[in-house]
């Protein structure tokens, strides 16, 4: 049953041994990621699918223990390889926690590329994917479509009968719970957009940004990238949303098609080349753009163009610290926490940030949870491709919600579905909320006061 | 071996009252005729118990009549001191006192304040493991021998441990010795870790009336729970307060040893929290006290039979203390005999002193031994006449460990060569 | 959906015997779910278990044990895996007893200064879970984050902080143990000192898991100091720096901790994630941190600033806040990893020496390095002497894998030569086996078998560990530094 490491190897370097490696495509996992890691351990207590199990193999050091051991021939790329490498929310903590920076989440998105073309996923999973990755995401057109229908499913008065009936019980429990939160879809800035090359700035124009939509932000989120754009002009930036940006790709680099990402990536630089700074409001999204380097990293051609472009990406919350912003006059009285999403704080080290937006808006009651930024179990499609696994890491994140919060913040549209679920799942208060809506909601407030941008004083 | 026999005055009867003695006491100089002594012994069958200062002949053990005894007391002395390192390698029939003056010159202690420091040896006192009231800060024997030399049953020379101060390279041996009363093996040389001596010392006591005792308690508790530093949080029964600061009342001695001002700062904060019905005396000469509270207790050198006096060793959980010293105070208040007790509440190890006939003092240690199992505690006979003790079961019950002790003998002294008997349950 | 696949396989019956033990959920045992656990902190030898449990129960960790002995089957425990000397590498095909799923804090009891916690659970998480109420638990060895006390008992961790305080087997107070024939015993069980009989504490604590399984811990617990204070002290030559620890300490000082970085080790760290700005052209940091009543400290600190000066400190500077505290500490703390940036591997090793000798083993440090032609950097705890000496290399040279290792063995040489020890906190395990014998006789090593025996007779838990063989091991130990790859 089991077999001693002697017969699996003939204790060759594994820098040389390209031959032994059970890679059998290109782009397959960096060998120079996996040099850095000296198995330590620091990882361990950092990684969401550890905690839950206890196991090495779902360790960030044990996937890249694993990933190593498919290039030194000991392991094939089969269905017992897949499940660890398939488990990882690619939430990034593991790199937070790394004292020698490991990048963990680079290897797993390499490895997936690889498990995916040696295993086209079939079944429910395969539809299911391809239907939101390849079918959905990709097309603005479509998804609007099917932000209508959405809309049309609330508006109707189906949803009422559909949630009172229990209908929803035929529904795997997932999908049903997922159900239960689907926010409220308003008019995307897509369409309200559609015709307008610049939204001005409030006041005097300081600068101009280029804005990412986003996909399910846009339609699922509408009006948090309206606030985004609010909050944006209010403090002296013209706006525009260039018109041929698309999905980010993020979602279809963690599940390994590695090759549409590819794609969406180069309409996204070709996109944006015109702008000097690229403000997103959602953190996975943010986080994939900044990585678009690591997925040319075998083109030189595109990886240049991809280091040029994610030097534009900035975070909503950060470039609002970075650049200055009028520190908002009217109240918002409520008790508030911040969840950190995992690919704001562990992908793009933004942590500070948006703790300040809050604790600068008078009246907050600001409360640290314990453990913030730990995973929710989002992690982009997960919750639907790993739903037990997600539903525990979302209970493990509830048991960190104080009490007696009357709104959690956050900075990512998948974690407010997410927390959203746990919110509703486990009876607790809290109305779930992106950082940049409190902050517009308060210069609303302002504006109908007669507070304007023009008396408030601009923090540098 | 004639050569090592150097005082075969025999002995008389209140001379070996407590046993663990032969009319046959060699005194080795050297760790050679340690080897010699004991590899003949052990080559011819014979039994040989080990002594060393002679302050614990009442400790343990159930013979009178071993073949040959073995003291260390002449093999005294310090081996090394590094000063820059803190340590120092000495030989076991060093008495503390000495050890502690010699480290003096240097600002240097071990900080070990073990009963009857004057004459009470480092071999001996390791052997038993024996600490004092200041053990809350001081930790104990195992906290601070980091290497030894022993020699095995069969002569073999086995050092444990090493000369640093950090280690673990293997087993950590030392621990098995400590506190062994010497059935494992005969220590011919000790390495210690050494603290500095403190830069300004200070004695608070606080003496509450019996009815206040609660509140003493609670004042214990909220000094664990603050930022204060003790020393010690020992507390004396009133026959134990009464003899020492001719109090009638309970008293909690509280020592502070830090730089002054830490000190000072310590002592006002005590006087404004401490319960109302206390009364506090900073003592004016700490050390002066500690002297005489470490020769209070009755040893074997001392205990020259006027009444039958008995020495428990109680540990419970810290706070577990309290109720025991108040159980002291009740049986003395029966007036059937005497009982001096202090206990401290921050390592829960008590010193429980009984005088009186023999009857008495048998049936309250009887009592204590069972009290002390009650709180899932232990007592165990610290001092007591052999004839005494063979009434009794001086190390408490033996429980399910007793097969590992015994089986840890076996491999290390298959003869029982070694103070055969001495030790729990026989060994 | 992978289990129908899996079934089709023929189960060997000693799995099908544990997975009834442990359940379905609590076993490991195809090849693939067992690589990643063919070593541990220390990579360089691997070996491959027969079978993963995580038992969530003594009554389940005896059972298991019970089972593997009746049938002579190899065994051993292991916590989070962060050992660095291999103390849980199956190397005899063991079924290994995982403790992570025991991972609750069983109890706590501030009045009485005690926690009862199960082997699974985490060092810092305790400090975490009772900080609250103004307490820690004092072992900090630089895992803490992740490593479980239950390898902390079995190792005998150390960290930073236990120059003041003392290392794991100061702060033990009781244990539950599984011996290796299946018997559950308890030592202490209500955490009261000095229990009549031999010291099994004080023996099973750093005993590396080859006497027994801890399953229950009872650990004493800390109030938290008042007050800290850092210094932070640049030295032109080593010697007054390693004089000034001395000082320090001959002045009646018994610093919290007392860290010392050599130049290479600052170039390192400085080149690391947390540069703090130190000079480049120092040859020895020290780091000094005292902590206490708030009102001594002030005079604690004066006196270590006076020292260094006198030993011709270039600079020293007290922490202005707990931000530039931490800095320093962050830089320190990630000394190891950071030497990534200056190499592409390396080795660390764990001696100990008295604090006195410093220099010359500093010295004779330097000496191997010229031999062998590596560089060496040292980071040291120097307030206890533990000197971790980073050996650099590149394994992608050929050869120079081999001598690393080799250099490594001659620093621990040069710390028993110096009267110190082959391991301060890393424990032996594997890597250090041999090198016992720089410190110890065959008879010194028998007397410590011979306990091994009372515990352990058949040998079957944690076998290959902590003890030289006679010559057959030599062999093998030799042949795996020769062909090993090294991080």
């Amino acid at each position: 049953m089991s077999v001693k490491e002697e017969e699996l190897t003939n204790n060759s370097p594994p820098c040389a041994s390209n031959s032994l490696s059970n890679y059998l495509w290109d782009d397959h996992p960096d060998e120079n990621k996996w040099a850095d890691c000296v198995h330590c351990g620091m990882c361990l207590e950092s990684c969401p699918t550890y905690l839950e199990t206890g196991q090495e193999q779902h360790s960030p050091r044990g996937r890249v223990h694993l990933i190593k051991s498919v290039a030194e021939g000991k392991l094939e790329v089969n269905e017992q390889f897949m499940d660890p490498v398939f488990q990882c929310l690619d939430c990034r903590a593991c790199t937070t926690a790394c004292p020698a920076d490991v990048d963990v989440g680079g290897l797993i998105e390499e490895a997936r590329g690889q498990v995916r073309q040696a295993m086209p996923l079939t079944g429910l999973k395969g539809v299911v994917s391809s239907f939101f990755l390849k079918g959905l995401f990709p097309h603005p057109t479509r998804l609007q479509a099917a932000g209508g229908l959405l809309k049309f499913y609330q508006k109707s008065g189906l949803q009422k009968a559909v949630r009172s009936t229990g209908a929803l019980r035929i529904m795997p429990d997932h999908l049903a719970d997922m159900e239960a939160i689907m926010p409220e879809i308003k008019q995307s800035v897509h369409k309200k957009y559609k015709n307008v090359d610049v939204i001005p700035a409030k006041g005097s124009s300081k600068a101009q940004v280029a804005m990412l939509k986003g996909c399910i932000m846009d339609v699922m989120f509408s009006d948090i990238n309206e606030s985004t754009i609010n909050v944006l002009t209010y403090n002296g930036n013209d706006v525009t949303l260039p018109k041929n940006q698309t999905c980010c790709g993020a979602l279809h680099i963690h599940a390994g098609d590695r090759e549409t990402g590819k794609k969406l990536a180069k309409q996204n630089i070709e996109a944006f080349q015109d702008a000097d700074k690229v403000v997103v409001n959602a953190a996975g999204c943010g986080c994939a753009l900044k990585e678009y380097p690591e997925l040319f990293r075998n083109d030189p051609e595109w990886h240049e163009k991809a280091e040029v472009f994610s030097e534009k990406i900035e975070d909503i919350s950060k470039y609002l610290y970075d650049t200055g912003y009028i520190k908002p006059q009217s109240s918002i009285n409520k008790t508030i926490t911040y969840h950190d999403a995992c690919h704001l704080a562990h992908g793009q080290g933004v942590r500070h940030e948006p703790r300040q937006l809050i604790n600068d808006i008078p009246g907050v009651n600001y409360i640290e949870q314990p453990n913030a930024d730990t995973c929710c179990g989002s992690a982009g499609i997960y919750n639907i491709t790993n739903p037990e696994m997600a539903s525990a890491v979302l209970e493990r994140k509830m048991e960190n919600v104080p009490e007696d919060v009357e709104m959690i913040s956050m900075g990512n549209p998948g974690c407010m579905l997410q927390m959203a679920m746990g919110v509703q799942k486990y009876g607790r208060g809290g109305k779930v909320v992106h950082t940049v809506q409190l902050l517009d909601w308060a210069y609303q407030e302002d504006e109908k006061k007669g507070l304007g941008n023009k008396a408030a004083s601009v923090k540098e | 071996m004639d050569k090592h026999l150097l005082d075969v005055a025999p002995l008389t009867d209140s001379s070996n009252r407590f046993g663990n003695l032969s009319s046959n006491l060699l005194y080795p100089e050297s760790e050679d005729e340690v080897v010699d002594i004991v590899t003949k012994a052990n080559e011819s069958g014979k039994k040989l118990s080990i002594v060393s200062g002679g302050t614990k002949l009442g400790y343990g053990g159930l013979k009178s009549n071993y073949d040959l005894t073995l003291s260390l007391k002449k093999f005294s002395g310090i081996v090394e001191h590094t000063v820059g390192d803190m340590t120092v390698t000495v030989k076991p029939g060093t008495t503390i006192l000495e050890l502690q003056t010699f480290l003096s010159r240097y600002n240097q202690m071990v900080s070990l304040d073990p009963s009857c420091p004057s004459t009470a040896t480092i071999g001996g006192t390791i052997a038993a493991n024996e600490s004092g009231p200041k053990r809350l800060k001081y930790g104990s024997a195992r906290d601070h021998v980091i290497g030894m030399r022993v020699v095995y049953a069969d002569g073999k020379i086995i050092r444990t441990g090493g000369k640093v101060v950090k280690n673990v390279a293997g087993y950590d041996m030392n621990k098995l010795f400590i506190g062994s009363m010497g059935t494992l093996g005969v220590i011919t040389e000790i390495t210690l870790k050494l603290r500095p001596i403190p830069k300004h010392t200070s004695l608070v006591m606080l003496t509450v009336r019996e009815e206040a005792l609660d509140e003493l308690t609670a004042f214990t508790k909220l000094i664990q729970d603050s930022l204060l530093e003790p020393v010690s949080l020992e507390i004396l029964t009133p026959t134990m307060s009464k003899k020492l600061i001719n109090r009638d009342e309970y008293c909690l001695l509280i020592a502070l040893e830090d730089v002054k001002k830490a000190v000072q700062f310590q002592e006002v904060w005590i006087d404004q929290h401490k319960p109302n019905e206390a009364v506090m005396t900073v003592h004016p000469n700490p050390n002066y006290f500690w002297q005489s509270f470490n020769e209070l207790i009755p040893n074997s050198l001392t205990d020259l039979g006027e009444s039958t006096h008995g020495v428990l060793k109680v540990g419970t959980r810290n706070l577990d203390v309290f109720p025991l010293l108040q159980e002291c105070a009740r049986i003395h208040h029966e007036g059937n005999l005497k009982i001096e007790a202090s206990g401290g509440a921050g390592h829960g190890l008590s010193t429980i002193i009984i005088s009186g006939n023999n009857a008495n003092v048998v049936n309250a240690i009887i009592h204590l031994q069972s009290f002390a199992s009650d709180l899932k505690g232990y007592a165990i006979v610290k001092h007591l006449p052999i004839e005494l003790r063979k009434e009794l079961n001086v190390w408490g019950e033996s429980d399910g460990l007793f097969k590992l002790f015994k089986s840890i003998k076996q491999k290390q002294d298959p003869n029982n060569t070694l103070n055969e008997q001495r030790f729990i349950g026989g060994i | 959906m992978l289990l129908s696949k899996k079934k089709k396989q023929k189960l060997d019956p000693d799995i099908l015997a544990l997975t009834e033990i442990v359940g379905a959920k609590s076993i490991l045992h195809y090849k693939e779910d067992l690589l990643s656990y063919d070593c541990d902190g220390f990579t360089i030898h691997k070996a491959m278990p027969k079978a993963v449990i995580f038992p969530k129960n003594t009554e389940e960790v005896a059972a298991a044990v019970k089972y593997c002995a009746d049938r002579s089957i190899p065994f051993l425990a292991r916590g989070a895996g962060t050992g660095l000397s291999g103390g849980a590498i199956p190397l005899n095909n063991e079924v290994i007893i995982s403790l992570v799923k025991m991972k609750h804090l069983l109890e706590v009891d501030y009045e009485n200064r005690q926690a009862v916690v199960q082997p699974g659970f985490v060092n810092l998480k305790l400090t975490n879970s009772i900080s609250h109420k103004g307490y820690y638990y004092a072992p900090d060895p630089s895992s803490q984050y992740v490593c479980t006390i239950g390898g902390n008992v079995a190792e005998n961790a150390g960290g930073a902080h236990c120059l003041k305080y003392g290392v794991t087997t100061n702060h033990i107070l009781g244990l539950e143990v599984v011996l290796p024939d299946g018997e559950i015993i308890e030592i202490s069980n209500n955490g009261v000192l000095d229990m009549p009989g031999y010291d099994l504490l004080g023996i099973l604590t750093g005993s590396e898991g080859t006497l027994g399984i801890v399953t229950k811990i009872i650990v004493r617990i800390l109030k938290n100091p008042e007050a800290k204070k850092t210094v932070l002290a640049y030295f032109d030559n080593v010697e007054d720096g390693s004089h000034a620890v001395s000082d320090i300490i001959s002045a009646g000082i018994i610093p919290a901790a007392l860290e010392m970085m050599d130049q290479t080790a600052i170039e390192g760290v400085e080149k690391g994630a947390f540069p703090v700005g130190h000079p480049d052209d120092i040859e020895a940091l020290l780091l000094i941190e005292v902590d206490g009543i708030a009102e001594g400290i002030e005079e604690q600190i004066e006196q270590i600033l006076t020292v260094c000066r006198n030993r011709n400190v270039r600079e020293v500077k007290v922490a202005r806040d707990e931000e530039e505290r931490g800095r320093w500490w962050a830089n320190r703390k990630t000394g190891f990893g950071a030497m990534g940036a200056i190499s592409p591997d390396y080795l660390v090793q764990d001696g100990v020496i008295p604090r006195s000798k410093l220099p010359e083993v500093l010295e004779r440090i330097r000496s191997i390095s010229d031999e062998y032609g590596l560089r060496i950097a040292n980071i040291f705890h120097a307030g206890d002497g533990n000197l971790h000496p980073l050996i650099l290399f590149d394994s992608r040279i050929e050869g120079e894998t081999g001598k690393a290792l080799k250099a490594g063995t001659a620093c621990l040489k040069a710390c028993a030569d110096a009267g110190g020890s082959i391991t301060g906190e890393h424990g032996v395990g594997i890597e250090k086996k041999e090198e016992m014998r720089f410190i110890f006789s065959d008879e010194e090593i028998d007397a410590q078998t011979a306990i091994r025996d009372v515990f352990n007779p058949n040998n079957l838990l944690n076998q290959g560990k902590l003890f030289p063989t006679p010559s057959r091991c030599m062999d093998i130990k030799k042949v795996i530094k020769e062909t090993a790859i090294t991080k």
